[in-house]
Formats: C-alpha cells, sequence, structure tokens
C-alpha cells in the first residue's frame, strides 16, 4: 500500500493515527497540533499573565515530565514571561517514590528548572509506609490524596508561586466526571472540569492537558524521547482498574471522541440553584489554617485519626463524628503547621531541604 | 432430588423452546464433579453448572457468566428472591421451584 | 492525580467502591413488618403483597404532579390533563410494565359508582379523555427483525379503552406522514419542495441511505433512538395528546444518562429523564399560560429498577412481546453503557439509582441558542468554537462566516454533530446496510422530514441562520431548495 501523507501538511510521510481525531499525521504536525491544543487550552482560559511564578506539580511519571517539556516549550515559543519552578512531593514510599524523585531531579537538569521537594515526613510526621503500615491498604489512597493537596500548596507557598500547574488529562478528567456521577458527588461535579481552581486561601490550580488524550501524552513522550518513571503505585489497591476507567476505555475504542465528549458534557452542566445552596460553605480550619468545609479541614482530621490511633475514624463524617465525641485532641499531639497563602508577608514553612 | 425449573424473560429460548423443566438431580455433589465439593449438598450454583451442561442447548454465556449466573437475570426461589436465601449458595431442598427470569429481554 | 500514583480517584476519597451487604438486617418486609419477604429492591426487603402497591405508588408519584398543565401542589386538586394520552410500547418488559400499570390505574374500574376500598377514587376515574399506544417498528429497515406488529397489536388489544397506533421509523422521511402530523401549525405542507430528499423519495430508501452516510455504529444506535423520540413527540401532537409516557425504567434511565453523556448530551441531560416539548411550528406567545400543545414526555417508571419490572412481570404473569435488538455491532457506547450498568447493578445497586438522582440535581449551563433541527433539543451557542479549540483538524485558515452559514453543523446540537461526523478507528460506516455502495459517499444526506421542514421555511433557527424569508414563491422556493442540497452536500464534503 502505498504510504499516506500527512493529513495535516500533505506533505511528509504520515507515521501516525492521532488517538484524539483518528487524523493520520506525520510526527512534526503531532508535535505541532499537540502543543498548539495546549497553547489554545492556556490562552482561551487567560491562565497566565507575564511574570507570573508557575510550579508544576512533578511526580516523575509521563504526564508531568511531558507537562514540564511542553510549558518550557510553550513558554519560550509564545513568550508567556514565566518563571517556572518543578515542585515534588514524597510521600515516603520506598521503591517507588525514590526512583521516580531521581527522575525528577534529572528532569531539573534537563529542563533547567529549580525543583524543590516536600515530603510527608516533614509536613506531617508520617510516611505513607509508615501510614499503610498502620492502618493497612484500604484506605490509604483517601490519606495521601489529601495530603498530597496540602503538599502542594504549601510547596508552592513556600516558592511564592501564583499558581500551580498539574499534569491532569483529558482521560483523568472524564473518568472524574462518570466518577462523581456514580457516586453522587454533587459538589465535586460542578467543579471537576473548571480548568482552574482557586479557593479564598489557596493557590490557583490549573490543568493545562485538560484536552490532552492519555495516549498522546504518551505518544509525544515517546517521540520526543522524554525521560520519565512509569509505574503504578506499590499500594494502589488491585480490585481499583476495574470500574470507570476500564468503561471510559471501552467508549473510548468505539468511538475515540468519547474522551472530549464526555468533558464537553461536564463543562455544559452545573449544579441547580436550589441544590447549591444546600451545599456546605467553605471555611478555614480551626487548627491549620487550610481550606475546609468544616471545623477540621480533612489532612488535620486524618492526621489526629493517625496520632491518636483511631486511623480510620475520619474518613467518614461518621467516623469523625465518633472521633469527636471521644473528646478533644491532647495537646501534644503532632499537628500540622499553620498555612497561610503567598499573598502575606510571613510564611511559615516547615524544615524544608532542597 | 426432583426440582421444577421454570425461565423465562426470553431464556427459555435457551432450553428448548420450554418454560417449564421437571428435573432431577444429584443430592450431593458426585465424585468427580468440578463443579462444587464432592460429598456436599448441591447449591444454586451446582444447579446453573448442571443446567448448563445437561439442558442449555445454546449460547451459554447469556445464562453463565464468571462461573454463575449473568447479571441481569432474576432468580426465585420458592417464590423468594434468592438474594434472601445466600444467592449461589443456597442448599436445595427436594421439590424446590427454582425460576430464572431474564430481565434483558428488551425493555 | 494520576501521574503520582495512577490512581486518579486518589484525590476524591475512597478509591474503592465499598461493596455492602445485600439487605439490612431482617427478613421480614419493610412495609407490613408482619410477612416473611419475597423481594430485595436495593437493600429494602419486601413481601410479594406489598409489593404490587408500591410499584403503583412509585408509578403515580412520577406521573400525576405533572398532569395538569399547570401544578396544584402535590395531591391537591382533581387530576385534569390539557389533552390525551399517549403510551410508547416498544413490547419490552418496561413498556409492558407501563401498559399494565396505566390500564391498571386510569382504566381499570373507571366510571364505577361506589367507592370501593378507597381505592378507586371518582377523582381518579376518567383522568384521560383518550388513551392511544404507539409501537415504532423498525423491521422494514433492518431485514433480520421479524415483523411483530400482529403480536404487538394483539398485546395492547388486551386493554380494553387504549387504541392502537403503528408507526414506522421511516415514516420519519416520508412526506405524507409529516403533512398528516404537522397539521395546520406547520407552514402549509403544499410548500416542501417536492424532491427534499434528494435521490429516491422512497421514505426506507431515504433512511437507509441518511444511515449509510453515518460514520460509526454508536451513530447509527443514537439516531434511531432520536428518530423514535421524534416520532413518538409529533405523533402525540398530531392526536392532541398532552403527555406521552415511555417505559423506562431506572435502570434504563442510568443507561440511558451515561450514554448521552458520554455523546457530549450533558447540556440536554435533563430533558433525558423529563421533557416538555412543542413542535416548533407552533406559533404561541410566551406569556400564556394555558395550553398550545405542549407534549409533557415523562417516564413514570423511572424508580423502578428493571429488576423490579421483572418481578411484576412474572407476578402479574404478564406476556411479554419482547423488544426485538437491532442489528448494530456489539460495541456502541448505548451497548457498552448498558453491559456495564446491568454488571454494576448487580454488585451495586445503589449506584443506579445514585447516577440518576445525581443527574436530576443537574441543570444545563449557560444560554440556549436555538433548537437542534435533529433532534428538536435545546443547543448550545458557539460549539463550532468549542470543538476547533479542543481538537485541531486543519491549520487552515478559518472558514468565513459566509461559509459557516450554510453549513449543516450550526443547526445542530453538539451530540448530534458529534454522531454526524465523529468517526471511529474501523469503518466509517454503519455496518447493517446490506445495500452499502462501494462506490462514493452519498452526495446528499437526507435528512428526517421535521429537519428539512425547518431548515427550509427557517423556522426556529434565528434571524441571521435563517436561509431566506419565508415567503413563498416558485423562485425562493427553488433557491431553498438549491440552499439546502448545498447545505448538506458541503458539510459531508469536509468529513
Amino acid at each position: 500500500m502505498a504510504p499516506k501523507s500527512c493529513a495535516l501538511c500533505q506533505n511528509a510521510k504520515a507515521i501516525l493515527r492521532r488517538p484524539k481525531t483518528g487524523q493520520q499525521i506525520c510526527k512534526d504536525c503531532f508535535f505541532r497540533v499537540f502543543e498548539t491544543e495546549v497553547h489554545n487550552t492556556i490562552t482561551e482560559a487567560q491562565l497566565f499573565k507575564p511574570g507570573d511564578r508557575v510550579a508544576i506539580g512533578a511526580s516523575g511519571g509521563k504526564d508531568s515530565t511531558v507537562l514540564a517539556y511542553v510549558m518550557k516549550t510553550l513558554n519560550e515559543r509564545y513568550q508567556y514571561g514565566l518563571s517556572l519552578f518543578l515542585l515534588s512531593i514524597d510521600e515516603g514510599i520506598t521503591g517507588y517514590r525514590d526512583n521516580s524523585l531521581e527522575t525528577v531531579k534529572r528532569n531539573q537538569q534537563q529542563y533547567d528548572m529549580p525543583l524543590k521537594i516536600l515530603s510527608y515526613d516533614e509536613l506531617y510526621g508520617w510516611t505513607m509506609d509508615r501510614v499503610v503500615s498502620t492502618i493497612g491498604k484500604k484506605n490509604n489512597c483517601t490519606f495521601c490524596g489529601v495530603f498530597r493537596r496540602q503538599a502542594l500548596d504549601r510547596g508552592a507557598a513556600s516558592l511564592c508561586v501564583d499558581h500551580i500547574v498539574t499534569g491532569h488529562n483529558a482521560d483523568d478528567i472524564a473518568e472524574t466526571v462518570l466518577m462523581n456521577i456514580m457516586r453522587g458527588d454533587i459538589a465535586r461535579l460542578g467543579r471537576c472540569t473548571a480548568i482552574c481552581t482557586q479557593g479564598e486561601d489557596t493557590i490557583r490550580r490549573s490543568k493545562p492537558f485538560k484536552y490532552a488524550y492519555e495516549k498522546e501524552i504518551v505518544m509525544y513522550a515517546y517521540f520526543k524521547k522524554l525521560d520519565y518513571f512509569s509505574t503504578e503505585c506499590i499500594y494502589s489497591p488491585d480490585a481499583y482498574r476495574g470500574h470507570a476507567r476500564a468503561f471510559l476505555k471501552d467508549l473510548e475504542a468505539a468511538r475515540p471522541s468519547a474522551i472530549i465528549d464526555i468533558i464537553h458534557s461536564g463543562e455544559a452542566f452545573e449544579v441547580k440553584d436550589e441544590v447549591r445552596a444546600t451545599q456546605k460553605t467553605q471555611q478555614t480550619c480551626k487548627r491549620c489554617g487550610y481550606m475546609s468545609s468544616n471545623d477540621l479541614c480533612k489532612a488535620c482530621s486524618l492526621l489526629e485519626g493517625l496520632e491518636r490511633g483511631m486511623s480510620t475514624a475520619a474518613i467518614s463524617d461518621k467516623g469523625r463524628r465518633k472521633l469527636e465525641a471521644e473528646g478533644p485532641a491532647p495537646n501534644n499531639l503532632r499537628t500540622i503547621p499553620y498555612f497561610r497563602p503567598p499573598t502575606t508577608v510571613t510564611i511559615e514553612v516547615p524544615a524544608a531541604s532542597q | 432430588m426432583k426440582l421444577k425449573i421454570e425461565f423465562g424473560g426470553g431464556l427459555e429460548l435457551l432450553f428448548l423452546n420450554q418454560r417449564t423443566h421437571l428435573i432431577v438431580i444429584p443430592s450431593t455433589v458426585p465424585q468427580g464433579d468440578k463443579n462444587g465439593q464432592p460429598g456436599q449438598p448441591v447449591d444454586i450454583n451446582f444447579l446453573v453448572h448442571w443446567l448448563k451442561d445437561n439442558l442449555l442447548k445454546e449460547r451459554p454465556e447469556l445464562f453463565i457468566e464468571n462461573g454463575t449466573v449473568r447479571p441481569g437475570i432474576l432468580v426465585l426461589v420458592n417464590d423468594t428472591d434468592w438474594e434472601l436465601e445466600g444467592e449461589g449458595g443456597y442448599q436445595l431442598k427436594e421439590d424446590d421451584e427454582i425460576v430464572f427470569i431474564s430481565t434483558l429481554h428488551g425493555g | 492525580m494520576s501521574e503520582f500514583c495512577g490512581n486518579p480517584a486518589a484525590e476524591t476519597g475512597e478509591a474503592l467502591m465499598p461493596t455492602k451487604p445485600k439487605f439490612d438486617r431482617t427478613r421480614t418486609c419493610v412495609k407490613c413488618k408482619t410477612n416473611s419477604g419475597n423481594l430485595v429492591i436495593r437493600h429494602s426487603v419486601y413481601c410479594r403483597d406489598c409489593f404490587t402497591p408500591l410499584i403503583t405508588t412509585k408509578f403515580r408519584q412520577a406521573l400525576e404532579p405533572h398532569i395538569n398543565h399547570v401544578s396544584t401542589g402535590p395531591r391537591r386538586g382533581a387530576l385534569k390533563p390539557s389533552g390525551g394520552l399517549l403510551v410508547a410500547f416498544s413490547g419490552g418488559m418496561g413498556s409492558s410494565v407501563l401498559l399494565d400499570l396505566v390500564h391498571r390505574i386510569y382504566c381499570a374500574n373507571v366510571g364505577s359508582d361506589e367507592l370501593k376500598g378507597g381505592r378507586e377514587h371518582p377523582r381518579r376515574s376518567r383522568v384521560w379523555k383518550r388513551i392511544h399506544v404507539c409501537y415504532v417498528k423498525t423491521s422494514d429497515v433492518f431485514p433480520e427483525i421479524n415483523d411483530q406488529t400482529a403480536q404487538i397489536r394483539e398485546a395492547v388489544a388486551r386493554y380494553e379503552g387504549c387504541e392502537f397506533i403503528p408507526v414506522r421509523v421511516q415514516d420519519a422521511f416520508d412526506r405524507s406522514w409529516w403533512e398528516r402530523v404537522s397539521g395546520d401549525a406547520a407552514s402549509s405542507s403544499a410548500e416542501i419542495p417536492v424532491d427534499l430528499n434528494d435521490g429516491d423519495s422512497e421514505p426506507i430508501a431515504a433512511l437507509k441511505a441518511h444511515l449509510r452516510a453515518l460514520p460509526t455504529p454508536t451513530a447509527t444506535q443514537s439516531t434511531l433512538s432520536t428518530l423514535t423520540r421524534l416520532l413518538l413527540l409529533y405523533t402525540a401532537h398530531s392526536i392532541g395528546a398532552s403527555h406521552l409516557v415511555l417505559g423506562t425504567s431506572l435502570t434504563s434511565l442510568s443507561i440511558s444518562l451515561i450514554s448521552s453523556i458520554s455523546q457530549g448530551g450533558g447540556f440536554v441531560v435533563p430533558q433525558a429523564i423529563q421533557e416538555e416539548w412543542i413542535s416548533p411550528f407552533v406559533k404561541r406567545t410566551p406569556e400564556t399560560t394555558s395550553w398550545s400543545g405542549e407534549v409533557r414526555l415523562i417516564r413514570p417508571l423511572r424508580e423502578v429498577s428493571l429488576k423490579e419490572c421483572t418481578a411484576w412481570v412474572w407476578w402479574h404473569q404478564l406476556s411479554v412481546v419482547g423488544k426485538q435488538r437491532v442489528p448494530i455491532s456489539e460495541r456502541t457506547i448505548g451497548s457498552l453503557t448498558k453491559d456495564f450498568i446491568i454488571g454494576l447493578e448487580r454488585d451495586y445497586p445503589s449506584t443506579v439509582s445514585t447516577i440518576t438522582k445525581t443527574v436530576g440535581k443537574l441543570a444545563p449551563k449557560g444560554k440556549s441558542g436555538m433548537r437542534c433541527v435533529l433532534c428538536e433539543l435545546p443547543t448550545q451557542q458557539s460549539v463550532q468554537g468549542w470543538k476547533a479549540r479542543t481538537s485541531i483538524h486543519s491549520f487552515a485558515d478559518a472558514p468565513s462566516p459566509a461559509d459557516v452559514a450554510t453549513s449543516l453543523p450550526i443547526y445542530l446540537c453538539y451530540s448530534c454533530q458529534t454522531t454526524l461526523t465523529s468517526k471511529s478507528s474501523r469503518s466509517t460506516t454503519s455496518l447493517n446496510s446490506g445495500s452499502l455502495s462501494t462506490t462514493s459517499a452519498p452526495d446528499a444526506m437526507d435528512l428526517p422530514t421535521w429537519a428539512a421542514a425547518r431548515l427550509a421555511f427557517g423556522v426556529g433557527i434565528g434571524e441571521e441562520q435563517s436561509a431566506t424569508t419565508s415567503t413563498s414563491t416558485n423562485e425562493t422556493r427553488e433557491s431553498r431548495q438549491s440552499l439546502i442540497k448545498s447545505l448538506v452536500g458541503e458539510f459531508l464534503l469536509d468529513h
């Protein structure tokens, strides 16, 4: 069969089929179209302004490595005028995180960006290894997710950045839309397709890869020969991959646009007014100042549970009430340092190391 | 033991197009049978496999999936939801009436 | 964040979906607390005696608050619908239960003078002046399917007081059907250009051509669903029905909601549950509170799971004709969703009702542009712009406004656009047309009569998008006709 020419430039030989659109295109056009779409995402949403300091949540995995590379490329090509930083979180998982951190350190060299690493140990006094050995593998992902979210904000605050970008891709967002519907999480459903989230006291957080297919990120990394570490967290529950993700992949196989169609759906609806009125309003945590729907933020509740030996109590609302019913926390418990967003003059940081 | 089996919702098409079947199955799992512990009393899981091996004429995947009844099939044991009777582990008794109805028949 | 550990749900809480025991506590019926239970419905146990009133209550709660044109509050005042009732009947499980319940509640013992045990309250007698039952058959278009009309007719005939209306799916492309149902409200049907459907004017051929031009099996399934819905709505309109009821169960509803969301239908997802439709050709004053011919599409079984429908069929000895599967390849978004939800329902029964509840709390975001010419649901503004930004298909300059104005997609909602253009990696045509031509793609796409009529007469498609004014001279008619041809032809050439 005669080699086809690229559907975009009609010139070079087509060497790949684009997962997102099915077009057969050449390598250079793929790079161009991938990068341009991310650029469109950024400019349409007006994410940045010149002079912004932007932290890239870097795990060493494909999404964040490609994100760092693309941000650097676009920053130079289109003169966004941004100062870029790599921000990495060490959850303290032996054999997994130490490997990916090596990758991030290499990225720092390759992309010539400052790197900050913040660990759970220094921030909370607990590594994930220790959490898992205490509570087992059932709710560890809840802990890790909550701890990481705060850790990123604190790390960014210590760098005085205006903005955090994460490598969430289209597949992640589509899956989150489906899962929030299936779990009835109406609050998250109303927010999950927003490209940029900002709380009162938290740093702006965006997802430039919102419309980028995971397969294309992998292809981009492959063709650009980018260095990344790819493996699943060793504490990931085995049964996880069963549900929404597998379904999403099946949908994509039936019709590749399904992923972006789901995102479009997610952007096309919002929570009804009368329902929104009943939702909890945001306050700040009494203990550490981070944003919260209750008196204590999730991280502080979870940490208190760990420290008091009732580790899984804080996972559910019922459990938390039980925790509170046990009486106030003793004074000598380890707590999370008070959080102030970067707009204030003094910033309290835990003893951080570079 | 004697059992009365009924199929509905289109499942009868897989079983000789016959809605009602009066069958006789062993009361305990025979030796060498792979569908249960030999010597143990027979349960619904055993029955399901027995039906597949002995009565089912075509398309087993519409009846059995992953070693048990396919999702979307309502099972009644003596007019009672099998979920109330322990599902696949319910131990069969003489003259029990087991009904399998597919919910996927159109709808 | 997925790249941190491979688990995108980590931040959102429990990554595992918890399995609960199949039912709570005891085996005694939770309603009468006396009898031993016979059925588990989402963790609650019911006995057979309590099951029947449970279902009829759910049915009435879903339907009756919406019977009066202006709601008078729950259980307040007589039920006085503006028009008749049309019952959609596919022959499937849900339809069979629906028809049985409609008859049981609104026809049986109606007009009886005595009060019988409080159930037959005179207030409920003759709620509906006329009840029709409509069946849409697809067997003319798919030779693999047998014509079940006779069995369906027989099944409906068992219910006295229900008049049967058979409809054929190809009627959507039949000019004479359109003349009958669109009534006075449509611009006089004599004005519709004779050869509106390019080439063969036979409805079956037109429908087949339309299906052939679709890019994926998913598109075929969605298209048939849309055609059926509009055939039912226009039928309701033509017989003066104010209410159209469908036998969509809780399970089927969750399936169609997720399926719709997966095809980009988030903007209209509230209407996927319940819809108020009026023919775009009806002129009505916006401020009026009286009935102008609106049809309310209601799903009274939306709280009744497929399992409960099955139990009803079994315990009330209904005979179900069965809904035939249209021969489309398995891998459609609709069928994948169905397998997913059915599997989910077994292990996590509350998930299915959570889906419907959650979607019920959603509203469309942003203003609507106009009504899609294909599905007549509200479209969003600037769908083209969104698509162009998020997926680059070409590096050429953006088409001129004039070009854009003559292309079909701007008259379509996101879902319909996606249906007509989004390809899969494999074939680009649907797999079930036996007469697939191996030569070039058809140079014009046949449109359903309601779509063609709207485009021809510029009905409800906005001043600036309207092709010409709606005065009807021969000359104008010709230019309209050629516009339609260029419109659809251009659209296909682009893809």
